[in-house]
């Protein structure tokens, strides 16, 4: 899977389960402060990337230090390469 | 003639407020004490309710009086029977007093700090509000789902902290996946005018006008398709819009 697919397909989730406008999706975006999502949206956010990529992320400590939408989109590339290995 | 003012207001509110607490929770005790063996444990949680309303009553509106007045509007005549889940901004210590205008049996959610008060804390543990921090979601959701199956009305604060810039923050998205589970309506409060009653990091009481706006209540009718998200951001809006009004009507006095 290419950057640009995870970048599309993690913009997908963001629009589709929180209605969340295309123009608000950039890298810098703070998941928290800008595009306003709580703990509680963090788990149902979780849920929708798991199943949008077929991958298990909820106990991946790595999850934590997660801060921009911009570090989502790594995380997300990186699992799928450690999976791809 | 302001400094004044503020002395005058900050000596007699802390002189009652210090002698008229005790004598408050002295008796309160004692009515609790003796009510626990004859009534209901609903009963007397609602006769705490009401307690906590009318001490409320008497911190808001009695003792910083003339100095500091209430200017409460309900804009939401027509809205359906309650339960109803309060959502109010958050800019002031005193804001939990000020629900003590809503005339209904209502339970705070509250931060972790209230319940660390003296007195205070302990009285709202006893009365069941619910600190939203303290415990998981799923025991969170069961007691705020359970309270309004009960006909009790929630208010909170989705901010979880006082704005330091008149802004409206985030909302957390808690007591909205209650009134999704529960369906209650919700009825957006905004308040302003009491963002130096008192300032945040002080204790001191400043002269004002505190400003409720109750506004209509947003019935399941509106958000019966809503994710907890959508409903949360749509709440903040409405809250936000109505805040903003509000403070430019204030800077035009």
């Amino acid at each position: 899977m290419t950057e640009a697919e995870v970048i599309k397909l993690t913009n997908e989730v963001f629009i589709d389960s929180f209605e969340i406008e295309q123009s608000k999706l950039i890298p810098q975006a703070n998941i928290f402060n800008d595009l306003g999502l709580d703990s509680l949206d963090i788990v149902d956010l979780v849920v929708a990337l798991q199943k949008k990529f077929g991958v298990t992320i909820r106990d991946d400590e790595r999850v934590r230090t997660i801060r921009t939408l911009g570090d989502l989109q790594n995380f997300i590339l990186t699992i799928k390469k450690e999976i791809q290995k | 003639m302001r400094l004044l003012k503020i002395a005058f207001l900050n000596f007699f509110f802390y002189s009652f407020f210090f002698i008229f607490s005790l004598t408050a929770f002295i008796n309160l005790g004692i009515l609790i004490v003796f009510l626990i063996p004859v009534l209901p444990a609903r009963r007397i949680f609602k006769l705490l309710r009401q307690a906590i309303r009318w001490y409320g009553k008497v911190i808001i509106k009695i003792l910083p009086f003339p100095f500091v007045r209430l200017d409460h509007r309900n804009l939401g005549e027509h809205n359906p029977p309650g339960p109803y889940i309060f959502v109010c901004n958050h800019r002031s210590a005193s804001d939990p007093f000020l629900m003590a205008v809503f005339p209904y049996e209502i339970v705070q959610v509250v931060n972790i700090w209230p319940f660390r008060l003296p007195a205070l804390g302990f009285i709202a543990r006893m009365a069941g509000y619910l600190s939203v921090r303290q415990m998981p979601y799923e025991e969170f959701a069961a007691k705020s789902a359970a309270l309004i199956n009960q006909g009790v009305s929630l208010a909170a604060f989705p901010e979880g902290t006082r704005s330091r810039d008149r802004s409206v923050g985030q909302f957390h998205s808690a007591v909205f996946r209650t009134a999704i589970e529960t369906q209650a309506p919700i009825i957006p409060v905004c308040i302003t005018g009491n963002e130096s009653i008192p300032p945040i990091g002080s204790g001191i009481l400043h002269p004002g006008v505190i400003k409720i706006r109750q506004l209509p209540a947003i019935t399941k009718e509106t958000y019966r398709d809503f994710s907890p998200y959508k409903l949360k951001n749509y709440v903040r809006a409405i809250i936000a819009q109505e805040v903003k009004l509000m403070d430019q009507a204030n800077e035009k006095l």
